[in-house]
């Protein structure tokens, strides 16, 4: 008495189908699960077993064996309760062969019912063209219906599941529009740029950051508006494509964060995690197949770290890597992942332990030892990947209490889109390169053409500033953009001056 | 009124008769226990275990087979299968017996891992 039949299993955002092989034999009640499962995959035997019962089914006697291959891959997740739960039946004749190759997925409670699982989008992504359709809880049928062209069938019982596979009952394929889909999106509350007062700086150096895609230091006393500020940024930023809202919905999925109803991603992602993070919680990682950190569910969108000098220093040096690459690499003994990781990181901090050094009205209490210290939990290596810093002053009475109606973000993300578009287009056929905050070396060069005047100023700048070659580079790639933003495909003198103003402002800022 | 091991073993025979069992032995005993009722439930060999108890002191008869008898039946159950090289699927019941009530617990326990 033998049975196959299939499912997935996710490895970070990427799947693999399962075969789930089941042999029921004469012996003692024995009831095992091989194939390198992880302890929720062991622990199903006693859902599977009170799951049949209940259902009315037939638990069969003697010794049952259920073999998840490719058997020298980790398994892990509750995914696999229904499928071996109907492996069971089918081995014991209470479901029927059917040449059609089905895939399934789904939690088991005791009584029976299927409840919804994680990765459910990324397993119907990779497998769709290697099966006939899919059986799926119904909390999952929406995500897995985007990804598959495929028919999805949602079920809620073993019950249904079975009757199904008997063709005693019917279930209708779950189907949906892709359109309607985005029509259909709750917009979650999100803050606009004329939330912030005064600032003009600041939201400045926003537009850009969000028009290249630079990386944003933001410094300031308590209380000036950073962290509304850093709010504002994934809303200035082009709504995502169908492509990039399913890589992001990938990782969503794995992580199980998909809200229920909102099978598919859309907005743009904001991250904060607190100051206390941990490393695993930062770049992926956890017992079993690593699961994705902040870096990775804030891909294509925003991650935001608040008082930055306060995160663990390894931590902060973790980031370095991802922010080069796009994407991290995780690797554990058996198994290593990659999650994207495509952000623009924001961070904010005070100029000093008590934050108000330079403020022209509270007087700052640390000692210069204290700000020393405080700066230097920061190392220069990765404040090297901060293409933009800011000073976020106190708001002055004049702005708090003015008139002046502060600029839309729906304005400012017209600019954006246009400056996003000149630069995609410009950087055709470039490979892993969209944004101006990914052109260094050769490309800075074929890329970001000076002008004559623009070439004389960068020179004195370096003169004057004693800047280094990097920081030379920043400043090229930060012009590149206020340019776009203008849609000039030359960079002038003025956005030379500005890139330049816009990395060091004041004495606030650490010396880098 | 209280009864003995045999008495109340009758019983359970009895019992599972009127249940469509077929016994195959009774007091099948190795050196590392004993089974109380061997029976066929059709298709599928039967250990069975009968735990009488005449008051309701010590949580009833259905708590008298914990752990240790377990493994004890279990042990016993795969020298059986040895000895009668017989490859049925099995299923260990218990039966348990008040004074005026017999229950039949079918696949009461598993062979852990």
């Amino acid at each position: 008495m033998f049975a196959r039949l299939l499912s997935g299993v996710v490895l970070g955002v990427e799947a693999r189908l399962i075969e789930i092989q089941c042999d029921v034999s004469g012996g003692l009640p024995t009831f095992n699960i091989v194939g390198l499962p992880e302890k929720e995959v062991s622990e199903s035997r006693e859902r599977i077993r009170s799951a049949i019962k209940n259902s009315k089914f037939n638990f069969p006697a003697g010794r049952i064996t259920a073999n998840l291959a490719p058997a020298d891959l980790k398994k892990e997740g509750v995914g696999f309760d229904l499928p071996i739960a109907v492996a069971i039946l089918k081995a014991t004749g209470q479901i029927a062969e059917t040449q059609k190759r089905y895939l399934l997925l789904g939690e088991l409670a005791l009584n029976g019912e299927v409840r919804g699982v994680r990765g459910v989008l990324p397993i119907a992504l990779e497998t769709a063209d290697q099966i006939d359709g899919l059986i799926v809880p119904r909390a999952n049928a929406l995500e897995a219906a985007i990804a598959a062209d495929k028919p999805v069938y949602p079920v809620e019982t073993l019950a249904e599941a079975q009757r199904f596979l008997n063709h005693e009952i019917e279930i209708p394929p779950v189907f949906i529009d892709r359109e309607t889909l985005k029509s259909t999106e709750q917009k979650a509350v999100r803050h606009n740029l004329t939330e912030v007062r005064g600032q003009l700086q600041a939201k400045r150096a926003l537009e850009i950051a969000a028009a290249g895609g630079h990386n944003l230091l933001m410094i300031g006393p308590p209380g000036s508006g950073k962290s509304l500020l850093a709010r504002c940024l994934p809303d200035l930023l082009p709504p995502l494509s169908f492509e990039e809202a399913l890589e992001v919905t990938r990782i969503y999925s794995t992580a199980g964060l998909l809200e229920a109803g909102a099978p598919l991603v859309w907005q743009r992602p904001y991250r904060a995690p607190h100051h206390t993070i941990s490393y695993a919680g930062m770049v992926g990682g956890g017992h079993g197949i690593p699961g994705p950190g902040e870096i990775s569910l804030a891909h294509h969108g925003v991650l935001f770290l608040d008082e930055l000098p306060e995160f663990d220093r390894r931590v902060l040096e973790t980031l370095r890597q991802p922010l080069e690459d796009r994407s991290i690499l995780i690797s554990r003994a058996g198994i290593s992942v990659r999650y994207p990781s495509a952000f623009t990181l924001v961070a904010a901090m005070n100029p000093c332990p008590c934050g108000f050094l330079g403020d022209p009205i509270q007087p700052c209490t640390c000692s210069l030892h204290d700000v020393r210290r405080y700066k230097k939990r920061l190392s220069g290596p990765f404040l090297d990947r901060m293409d933009l810093c800011v000073e976020v002053p106190r708001v002055s009475a004049d702005d708090l209490f003015g008139s002046c109606v502060a600029e839309a973000s729906e304005l400012v993300l017209k600019r954006v889109s246009v400056a996003r578009e000149v630069q995609w287009e410009r950087m055709q056929g470039v490979a892993d390169c969209h944004c101006n905050a990914q052109l260094d070396g050769k490309r800075l060069d074929t890329h970001c053409v000076l002008g004559d005047d623009a070439k004389q100023l960068l020179r004195r700048a370096v003169d004057r500033f004693g800047l280094s070659a990097r920081a030379h580079a920043r400043i090229r790639r930060v012009a590149r953009t206020i340019a776009d933003l203008e849609n000039l495909p030359e960079i002038r003198a003025q956005h030379i001056a500005e890139a330049v103003q816009l990395r060091t402002t004041g004495d606030a800022v650490p010396d880098f | 009124m209280s009864m003995n091991g045999d008495e109340s073993e009758d019983k359970a025979c009895h019992f599972l008769k009127q249940e469509g069992y077929r016994i195959v032995a009774r007091n099948w005993r190795t050196q590392s226990g004993e089974v109380d009722i061997i029976a066929r439930d059709k298709d599928v060999l039967v250990f069975v275990e009968v735990k009488a108890r005449t008051g309701a002191g010590f949580g009833g008869p259905e708590a008298a087979v914990d752990d240790a008898k377990q493994r004890r039946l279990i042990s016993a159950a795969l020298a059986f299968l040895e000895k009668t090289q017989c490859d049925l699927p099995t299923r260990f019941d218990v039966v348990t017996i008040r004074p005026n009530e017999v229950h039949l617990y079918q696949d009461a326990f598993h062979v852990p891992d």
